[in-house]
């Protein structure tokens, strides 16, 4: 009646860093035996003994079995056990679906799907899951799972999370193989032999006497571990004999290590995995399309959990995240595999078995009670430790790419690293780190990622987008990023500077102070941008990087509107200033730190002539429309977004040029295309408007910007002059676009005939962009005049750049840009 | 499992102009394996309608198949089971159970497929069983106006064979079983 030690219990003293198998766990050699304990269908008390393990094991097989007999389906068999079928519904043609045939049919189509995935699992370990033995355990297992859960179906991955479950099972039959030879004489039948008390029902060894018996040993195996007495031997080998006894608890069908019913247990164990046993992690539930019950996203599991992630990740290493978030690389791209087979693509089986200890070894109950309805309290798929620990491990796993990560610039490259997993990684070291991120998963996994995630991702793309900017921009663009084919935008750039040549060389009378003045700003631009800025301006700017931006805009609109005195005023006015490097007005600034919209917004801020107003009216929609699209489509680099803001306009173009000299043309050329695209496309839409108006401007604007590359790219002023000079030449008065596309400049007109083309075909929504042209209008209009009145009130200082006539002109094109918004706002 | 589908003389468009559409509905491709078809369908439109049913399809030549280069008889092997397509024109006297019993021992077969007299009929007897699938749109034949269209499939599972025989009388469609076991492949074929 010797009651046998139960095996040791599990030490609940771990550190943190300890792998699961490094803690001495009960079953810990028997990864089948312990999983079926983690996953919930053994009862993981550390108090149940061995016969409460048999029994459980015996009940889960019995379901099993009848399962087995009530959905494998043998149409022969009369449905219902009548012996008179109707045979008018149960033919082998009958269409109608319930009919045994029906459903035999539909069963064969599940097999056939599921044996397509079959064959194809595990190639590397053929020699065990390819046999037809274990193929056939696979097909009937899934396919019953799949009967028994139509609304999942069968999914393609299911396979492969099945698969190492039968593989621990697999090995624990081996080991108990092994341990019987060594130790056979613990498992011959000695229920002959022995008188039983009442009281030992369960267990048929009475080892005293057994050892009374057998006092010369086993004569096996380890030297040392020849106890004759099972008590004498390691706890482990006891547990496995207890266990595989077929005379314990539930005879034969209690044998916890079974050969015989290996399909039955591991059937049990998958359908727990699936079902998460009532805890949160019901793998299921990443492979359903449809939302989880009680997620208050409308998102599927899977989507959510990859957003839990990668909210994980931001909260671990934001830069890494933002990086991520900006190259447009999607968590479920990468997490959907990671998460539907539990990374079992991308890790060696030996490893996954690692990892899946670790991963079965946390709890399962949800840890999140849905408090209050609402957003917050969602619990999501991965609302427990486990789900915790799976979300650390997947973004330790990112983590552990950091580097090579933060070192692509595109998409495709990116998801590639992450989806080619590198085969030699410190299993140890991931699952340390995954330990260590496990607590911060739990809360993130808390709050619910997804519905955050709009305003995650303009946050975290703003950030982005701030970070390349200069500190100049105060207020975030929100422009997403994408990168253009280079080739596209150059050649906008260059039809856009052709116009802009045009334009440059209808105003020929100034074309010498307008060249030079041109060039000038160029050089200045350039200077600017390669050398710090003189202290008082500098605080200047630093307080008023709005102003001056705006207040460049606005010039660059007068000048584009028609060369003007005036405009030449302003353009030699701040030459002059550069030269004397006094300047201190932001306007310097503005015309140095914006590239393209200061460009755009044209020298002249004369607007007197009607002409020039109507002009004047039509360009700075076009221009910031061009500005909002660019925003919205977000092209090219950051920097280039930055300058297509139009909220911040200036800002941007005041990274640009403070931003990186050597920062490509490219950039810069994409706001003159998306000038040249927009006016194209307002062109389009905005018929009634004066559509040679819009092409003007971006003629214009395409000039200057290509000026403005040329400038930058030459380097300095002397290639400028020379830019300037054949931009120059190329505008002959005419206004349209013929007159460009005959025009035959440096740049190649071709160019611009394909660009004009281009911009026919081109068509968008500018209407909502302009609009938010018009606001953004008024503002700089407001900020401007606001300058205007603080250099009116500097009057005599040195300060003061403008001589007055400028400031009047400057003042007019506030008007006019006033009237523009208005008209926009109309819009 | 193996789903074998017989039928025949059909006499589009001579007699007919197309199959029952309940029958029609009810053969639906995927589900069938084999087609054996014993003649007169006559044209090669119907052949192209009952290659879209199965791939697999046996025809032997109706006297009115306009298609000439059919085989007068057939003989294929589905698991364990031969059987052999004849159109029956050829037998005679037509029908005649005997003569037809001298045609399967002719051509050596456990099953034996043939029509021409536009009726269902399944015999059998010591050497096998002999199948009639009748006329699958009710094509009058050289006899009798009175014809129901029917066709038979066939159950093919291992040693046992379970005909299904789907008649359409006065717009309903019947369906009757009718089991054959193999007795044993030796002793088939001694007899």
């Amino acid at each position: 009646m010797a009651i046998l030690p139960l095996p040791m219990e599990p030490t609940e003293t771990l550190t943190e860093t300890t792998l699961v198998s490094d803690r001495s766990r009960r079953f810990g050699d028997l990864r089948g035996v312990q999983w079926r304990i983690d996953l919930g269908i053994l009862p993981s008390s550390p108090s149940s003994s061995i016969d409460d393990l048999r029994r459980v094991t015996a009940d889960a097989r019995r379901r099993y079995a009848t399962l087995r007999k009530q959905l494998l389906v043998d149409p022969h068999l009369p449905k219902d056990g009548s012996s008179f079928p109707d045979l008018v519904m149960d033919n082998p043609l009958s269409q109608n679906p319930d009919s045994m045939w029906g459903r035999f049919f539909k069963n064969a189509e599940l097999e056939r799907m599921v044996d397509q995935d079959l064959t194809r699992l595990y190639p590397e370990h053929g020699s065990y899951f390819q046999t037809s033995g274990c193929q056939g355990m696979l097909r009937r297992i899934l396919l019953l799972w799949c009967l028994r859960h139509p609304e999942y179906g069968y999914r393609q991955g299911m396979h492969e999370l099945l698969a190492p479950l039968l593989y621990v099972l697999h090995i624990d039959v081996e080991r108990l193989s092994e341990v019987r030879k060594t130790y056979e004489d613990h498992f011959t039948d000695k229920f002959d032999g022995f008188s039983f008390h009442e009281n030992d029902l369960t267990y048929k060894f009475d080892f005293k006497k057994f050892s009374e018996s057998m006092e010369h040993g086993n004569g096996s195996g380890k030297g040392s571990a020849n106890a004759s007495n099972l008590t004498e031997v390691d706890p482990k080998i006891q547990t496995i004999v207890l266990l595989s006894d077929a005379y314990g608890a539930e005879g034969e069908l209690g044998v916890v290590l079974s050969e015989k019913f290996m399909e039955h247990d591991v059937y049990c164990m998958f359908d727990a995995l699936m079902n998460g046993s009532g805890g949160a992690v019901a793998m299921a539930e990443f492979f359903s399309p449809s939302p989880f019950s009680s997620s208050h996203s409308g998102f599927p599991p899977v989507i959510e959990a990859s957003a839990a992630l990668y909210h994980l990740l931001s909260s671990v290493d934001s830069s890494l995240h933002s990086h991520l978030v900006e190259l447009g690389v999607e968590p479920q791209y990468f997490a959907l595999r990671w998460l539907r087979v539990l990374f079992g693509r991308e890790f060696s089986l030996e490893d996954l078995l690692i990892i899946w200890d670790e991963i079965f070894a946390c709890g399962n109950c949800k840890l999140n009670k849905l408090v209050e309805n609402d957003f917050d309290a969602s619990s999501g798929v991965l609302d427990s430790s486990r789900g915790a620990f799976i979300s650390a491990f997947a973004v330790s796993m990112i983590l552990y790419l950091r580097s090579s990560l933060l070192a692509t610039e595109n998409a495709t490259s990116c998801l590639q690293r992450l989806l080619n997993f590198p085969d030699d990684v410190k299993l140890e070291k991931l699952i340390r780190k995954a330990k260590s991120l496990q607590a911060l998963a739990v809360d993130a996994n808390n709050s619910n990622p997804l519905l955050t995630q709009a305003g995650m991702f303009e946050r975290s793309k703003s950030t982005v987008v701030r970070g390349h900017s200069l500190s100049l921009d105060s207020t975030s663009p929100r422009t997403p990023l994408t990168s253009v084919p280079d080739s596209y935008w150059e050649e906008k750039w260059r039809v856009l500077h052709k116009e802009e040549e045009r334009k440059q060389d209808a105003s020929e009378k100034q074309a010498p102070s307008n060249r030079k003045g041109w060039s000038e700003k160029v050089k200045l631009r350039l200077s600017r941008t390669e050398s710090d800025p003189s202290p008082s301006s500098v605080d200047k700017r630093k307080k008023d990087p709005k102003l001056s931006v705006r207040r460049s805009l606005l010039e660059d609109l007068a000048r584009q509107l028609g060369p003007d005195e005036d405009t030449e005023n302003i353009v030699v006015d701040k030459h002059i200033d550069e030269k004397d490097q006094g300047v201190e007005n932001g306007q310097d600034f503005i015309d140095e730190n914006f590239a393209c919209t200061s460009e755009q917004i044209g020298l002249s801020g004369n607007t007197g002539s009607e002409e020039n107003s109507s002009i004047f009216s039509d360009p700075p929609s076009p221009i910031n429309g061009v500005d909002n699209h660019g925003n919205e489509s977000g092209r090219s680099s950051v920097a280039s977004n930055s300058s297509l803001d139009e909220n911040d306009g200036g800002a941007n173009t005041a990274d640009i040029c403070g931003d990186n000299p050597e920062g490509s043309p490219r950039p810069v050329s994409d706001s003159p295309d998306d000038v040249s695209l927009q006016s194209g496309q307002n062109e389009e839409t905005a018929a009634e408007k004066s559509m040679v108006g819009l092409k003007e401007r971006k003629l214009i604007s395409s000039k200057f910007q290509w000026f403005w590359k040329f400038g930058r790219v030459a380097g300095e002023g002397l290639s400028e002059k020379g830019q300037a000079t054949d931009a120059n030449k190329g505008c002959s008065g005419g206004i349209d676009h013929d007159n460009i596309t005959g025009t035959s400049t440096a740049n190649g007109g071709i160019i611009i005939s394909s660009e004009s083309s281009k911009v026919e075909t081109v068509d968008q929504n500018v209407m909502v962009t302009l609009r938010n042209l018009g606001q953004s209008m008024i503002e700089n209009i407001q900020v401007i005049e606001s300058v205007f009145q603080q250099d009116r009130a500097q009057a005599g200082s040195s300060k003061n750049i403008l001589v007055g006539k400028g400031q009047v002109t400057a003042l007019a094109a506030l008007k006019e840009l006033r009237k523009i918004s208005n008209l926009l706002s109309e819009m | 499992m193996v789903l074998v589908l017989a039928l025949g003389d059909l006499h589009i468009p001579h007699r007919a102009p197309d199959l029952p559409a309940k029958f029609k509905s009810m053969l639906v491709a995927g589900k069938i394996q084999h087609i054996i078809c014993t003649g007169n369908l006559c044209i090669k439109e119907v052949h192209d309608y009952l290659k879209t049913l199965c791939p697999d399809l046996h025809i032997t030549r109706g006297e009115y198949d306009e298609e000439t280069r059919y085989p007068e008889t057939k003989t294929l092997t589905i698991g364990q089971f031969k059987l052999g397509i004849c159109h029956g024109h050829q037998v005679i006297p037509w029908g005649d159970l005997d003569s037809l019993a001298m045609l399967q021992r002719q051509l050596d077969v456990d099953i034996l497929v043939t029509g021409h007299t536009h009726q269902f009929t399944a015999y059998k007897h010591e050497a096998g069983v002999v199948i009639n699938p009748g006329s699958a749109t009710g094509a009058y034949s050289s006899i009798t106006y009175d014809v129901n269209p029917s066709f038979v499939l066939m159950d093919i599972d291992g040693l046992r064979v379970v005909v299904y025989v789907y008649e359409l009388i006065e717009g309903e469609v019947k369906v009757d079983k009718i089991d054959f076991k193999k007795t044993t492949a030796a002793a088939d074929s001694t007899h």
